[in-house]
């Protein structure tokens, strides 16, 4: 129904002309970013990508990072070695187990909360940002082993995606070899960010969450182990709940823990019986020496893809999931099956910690707060049924395939 | 400031001088009042209390004189000496009136001039608790509950603003586990002789405790459970709301408001068992507003010392929580109660049942957590006082209170050995006394025992004020 | 939407309390006049009655403060006097409220009226079974709340202050219209 006190004409043409600069305006704003995207200009994103899978820009010519971190595993290593070699001829041993990548970005920086210390990057927090972090590897004797940042942007500079580099920091990027690590350091970081292949957050379990998908009773059963303060009290440190925007659930708290895990003889450097590899006290990380009570701690992985790992813990003593949820249970009912076992019977229990730091261990938070003779808190049966469970957190699940039998 | 000029030579034996002397003085001092009125408006209020108390002053002695000369002029007519005939005889009775009027206007004058002065009041209450478990000296207790800071102010005789502050536990910062908030904060109208209306954060009217919470209003120094765990006093939404009632002693509540956000309840902790509307009410804190709830109320206070009544508040609580598995979820809480207070004696009764609906595909992921959302929840209580002695302002009312309460009554259905066991009914006998010091302070003692978790067995001290 | 229905009901019930064509103020519901009417409907005069300073500092050392000041009257029928027609003003919670009280001729409560009451809430002093309790009272009662006169859950500050006013009035009877 048409009124007579309508519309002003010359306000409908008012109207209509801002409209149209609006539009025209986003327009052209949308088109420019979208011919960046579409029309396969490169971006830091894709050179990161590009980076992290270069092999050349190692001093063996045979290690990238993804290598070691393996998009296919969940950006984590493909062997089951305890710890990595590197260097240029890729015999030089690491010290510890690689951590997967996956989720890397949403780790919090550093700091020290009302529960103690909590997030960085690195087992031991040390790296602030993923550009500090990078550096280290790409100039590391036991891994990508580039002698000085000249001799990595000299590899750089002759890359087939050297043009591309250029037209993304600038036609002179490699005269300044510092400026163009810094770029780099740039790219790997924003490819770890932004590329949603390092958070797709499609597992089964997140699939359950948003309602799509039934748990199979087993791994149901698995996730009540997982929740229950009294059986697997796993969510106390890897939380399993939305956060309270919606968000999913990290399975990881990002503070830091002394599980006491056996020393693992696989790594080379533990041939030295004085050396020990104490976290968040060093020896890689010194700013914390002094700070006795946190040696031994490492920090609270996730546990998102953990089924698709081949070792466990910060030294990979691990193989197998299973060994590593039995340890969690039985370490303190049946240590004799993790340490070594002395001549006159006594387990040397925490052999992995010098003597004065194994009471830094966490004995007091379930399922590690059982004495010898005790019965573990969980159970053969319930231990499976957990592991059930865990091999949900494993992203690429499709909720519209056939399930292969429930 | 204009001096009002005082007429004190009253000279009796002159009729009509006399009668304009005392005119005069009066008229000078209407003028006067007329005079100040703007001025005073505009006056420090301990200037203005302080004309008020002189204009006071004045008329009591005008009016002393009046007394007298009306008992004279009655008395003894013919002892009015001469000159002074018959017309000073009638004429002095008859002016009396005219006069008596005068002051009475003058008074009601001044009276609105401090009405005026006091348009806006302020309130507080406050309460300290200690309390002594019995199997448990280390958990021995003293505490500031809450202390309470409140303002009405009158905007005009029927438009009224107010707000009500409260600080719990003393101490309030990041490291502290104080807490401060706002309670109530609305603006209310008489609309017109029986409906007004609120706007604001306001307390939903369920329940005895809820809008009366005063320490001098409820016996025992803790609040009672099913007011606390079930109903979750002080339980104040934002929204409006219409009230009124009818001759007959019928009073009624309607109300649109906020609700509750069911997104925020934390599976891990125990805050749910506590008080499962408590851990997930908004209070007006960045609230979300998606589902709106709405609640009625109704009392019958047509025979004095009864007052029965009920109410029922429901809303949704998914607020459209991104990811959120009860979109649907339902908070519905009904209660009903009595009260009967026959001459010394205080008699009440209470039920309160909730329950939250839609709660399965949510507790499927809270397997093996502690404290999955409850499907109902309910408390009641008996409770019986006396006011057996008064003396002087002092007096005291020895109590007893038996209360039943299941926070968690019942579960949705999940898997078989995944679910977790509906609470057993908590039921507290509390047996104590409040010794009151004037209408404002009490004294508190109690002893609760506890039939479930009897470690809580205690015994408490208070001490609140009023005003 | 969630809100569609949630509206419905407060939005019927305020449409039908709120007369469409002119919102009554009245929180003042009888004039001095229309009480005075009310509560002697045979009276043909009303005289006022002043009460000296010395009169009411005797009645607050007995029975507390006024809140404003009291104006009495006297009711005639012609000549013989019926009783005494108090309008007076007690604080419920936040405001005034002003009562008047009627006195029969030998000083016993004749009736109360609530002539303005100004909150919204507790005014169940405003019940006619709730004043009706007054009604025969005399200096000597007690007329104190929880002991002969009964109290409204919700309105206890109204209830209180109304009766500790009317057991003023009645002790300012005493002192100083008894004689009169």
């Amino acid at each position: 129904m048409r009124r007579s006190s309508g519309w002003h004409p010359r306000l409908v043409v008012a109207a209509v002309a801002a409209a149209a600069l609006t539009l025209a305006f986003v327009a052209a704003r949308g088109l420019a970013i979208a011919d960046a995207l579409d029309s396969g200009a490169p971006t830091p994103v894709s050179l990161g990508e590009k980076i992290f899978a270069d092999a050349s820009l190692s001093a063996s010519g045979k290690m990238a990072c993804a290598t070691c971190h393996d998009p296919a595993h969940a950006h984590a290593q493909s062997n089951d070695l305890s710890v990595q070699y590197g260097g240029a001829g890729l015999d030089v041993p690491g010290t510890r187990a690689v951590p997967s990548l996956q989720y890397v970005s949403l780790i919090p920086r550093f700091g020290f909360g009302d529960d103690g210390p909590f997030g960085g990057f690195d087992r031991d927090g040390r790296a602030n940002t993923l550009i500090i972090q990078a550096m280290r590897p790409l100039l590391s004797s036991n891994e990508m082993a580039n002698a000085s940042i000249e001799d990595l942007i000299q590899r750089l500079s002759v890359t087939p995606y050297a043009d591309e580099f250029r037209q993304v920091y600038g036609a002179d990027i490699f005269a300044d070899p510092n400026g163009a690590f810094q770029a780099l350091l740039f790219s790997l970081s924003q490819y770890q960010t932004l590329d949603p292949d390092f958070r797709p957050f499609n597992s089964k379990y997140d699939s359950f969450l948003r309602g799509e998908v039934m748990l199979a009773p087993a791994e149901l059963r698995g996730l009540a182990l997982f929740n229950n303060p009294q059986k697997g009290n796993c969510a106390a440190c890897h939380p399993s709940h939305r956060g309270p925007n919606g968000e999913p659930p990290m399975f990881t708290d990002f503070t830091y823990d002394n599980l006491g895990v056996p020393r693992n003889d696989e790594i080379p450097a533990n041939a030295d019986p004085t050396y020990y590899d104490l976290g968040l006290c060093g020896p890689a990380r010194t700013d914390l020496e002094n700070q006795a009570d946190l040696c031994g701690q490492f920090k609270v992985p996730t546990l998102r893809n953990v089924a698709t790992r081949h070792v466990f813990f910060h030294n990979g003593r691990f193989h197998s999931l299973h060994d590593a949820l039995q340890f969690y249970v039985q370490r303190d009912t049946n240590p004799e099956l993790f340490y070594p076992v002395a001549e006159d019977g006594t387990v040397l229990k925490f052999d992995d910690l010098p003597p004065q730091y194994r009471r830094n261990v966490n004995t007091e938070e379930v399922p590690y707060d059982r004495h010898p003779g005790e019965a573990p808190r969980l159970s053969d049966a319930e231990l499976e049924d957990l592991e059930t469970f865990l091999n949900t957190l494993t992203d690429g699940y499709d909720p519209t395939a056939t399930p292969a039998g429930n | 400031m204009p001096v009002v000029r005082r007429n004190t030579r009253f000279a009796v034996s002159r009729g009509p001088r006399f009668h304009r002397f005392a005119c005069t003085g009066l008229a000078a001092a209407l003028a006067a009042a007329f005079s100040l009125a703007p001025s005073l408006a505009l006056a420090d209020e301990a200037e203005l209390r302080a004309e008020i108390a002189d204009l006071r002053k004045q008329i009591d002695e005008m009016k002393e004189q009046m007394k007298a000369m009306m008992s004279q002029g009655k008395a003894a007519p013919s002892a009015a000496a001469a000159p002074s005939p018959s017309p000073a005889g009638t004429a002095a009775p008859a002016a009396t009136p005219a006069l008596a009027e005068r002051v009475d206007k003058l008074e009601q004058q001044v009276s609105a001039q401090a009405d005026e002065a006091s348009a806006t009041k302020l309130f507080s209450y406050g309460e300290i608790a200690y309390s002594h478990p019995t199997h448990d000296s280390g958990g021995t207790q003293a505490d500031l509950a809450r202390a309470v800071l409140g303002f009405a102010h009158s905007f005009d005789d029927r438009t009224r603003a107010y707000g009500e502050f409260e600080w719990e536990h003393a101490v309030t910062s990041a490291d502290d586990q104080g807490e401060s908030e706002v309670e109530q904060l609305y603006v209310e109208r008489q609309l017109n002789d029986r409906v007004a209306g609120r706007i604001g954060l306001f307390l939903i009217p369920l329940g005895l405790l809820n809008e009366h919470h005063e320490p001098t209003q409820y016996y025992g120094v803790f609040r009672n459970f099913v007011e606390t765990a079930i109903i979750p006093t002080t339980w104040r939404e934002g929204g409006v709301s219409l009230l009124g009632g009818t001759e007959s002693g019928f009073n009624w509540n309607l109300g649109v408001t906020t609700g509750f956000d069911l997104s925020k309840w934390d599976p891990t902790s125990n805050e749910g068992r506590e008080s499962p509307l408590g851990s997930i009410h908004q209070e007006l804190q960045l609230a979300r507003a998606r589902d709106l709830s709405v609640y009625a109320a109704a009392n019958y206070q047509g025979i004095p010392g009864l007052t029965a009544g009920g109410g029922v508040f429901t809303g949704k609580a998914g607020q459209g929580a991104p990811n959120f598995l009860a979109p649907d979820a339902r908070v519905t809480l009904w209660e009903g109660h009595a009260r009967w207070q026959p001459g010394p004696f205080d008699l009440s009764a209470l039920y309160a049942r909730g329950t939250i609906s839609d709660t399965q595909a949510l507790n499927l992921t809270f397997v093996g957590d502690p404290t999955p959302v409850p499907k109902s929840f309910w408390g009641a209580y008996v409770q019986g006082a006396w006011h057996a002695w008064a003396y002087k302002d002092y007096s005291l009312a020895p109590f007893a209170r038996y209360e039943w309460f299941n926070t968690a009554a019942s579960y949705e259905p999940v898997p078989e050995g995944l679910g977790v066991p509906p609470s057993p009914t908590e039921r507290v006998g509390t047996i104590g006394a409040n010794f009151y010091i004037g209408p404002n302070i009490v004294l508190k003692a109690d002893y609760q025992k506890f039939h479930v978790d009897t470690a809580r067995d205690r015994f408490d001290l208070g001490f609140g004020y009023n005003f | 939407m969630a809100l569609r229905y949630e509206w419905l009901l407060p939005a019927a019930l305020a449409g039908a309390a709120v007369p469409v064509a002119q919102i009554v103020y009245a929180t003042e519901y009888l004039s001095v006049e229309a009480a005075q009417k009310a509560l002697f409907p045979d009276a043909t005069a009303f005289e006022i009655v002043p009460v000296s300073a010395e009169e009411r500092a005797a009645v607050v050392q007995e029975a507390g403060r006024f809140a404003g000041a009291p104006r009495v009257f006297r009711a005639r029928q012609g000549e013989r006097v019926l009783g005494w027609f108090i309008v007076d003003e007690v604080i419920g919670k936040v405001e005034l409220i002003t009562y008047a009280l009627a006195l029969d001729a030998g000083g016993a409560v004749k009736g109360l009226e609530i002539m303005a009451y100004r909150e919204t809430h507790g005014d169940a002093i405003r019940l006619a079974a709730w004043r009706a309790q007054f009604t025969g009272k005399r200096a000597a009662d007690p007329v104190r709340l929880d002991a002969d006169i009964r109290n409204i859950s919700g309105a206890t500050l109204s209830c209180r202050h109304v009766t500790e006013g009317v057991h003023r009035l009645l002790v300012l009877y005493e002192r100083a219209l008894a004689h009169a």
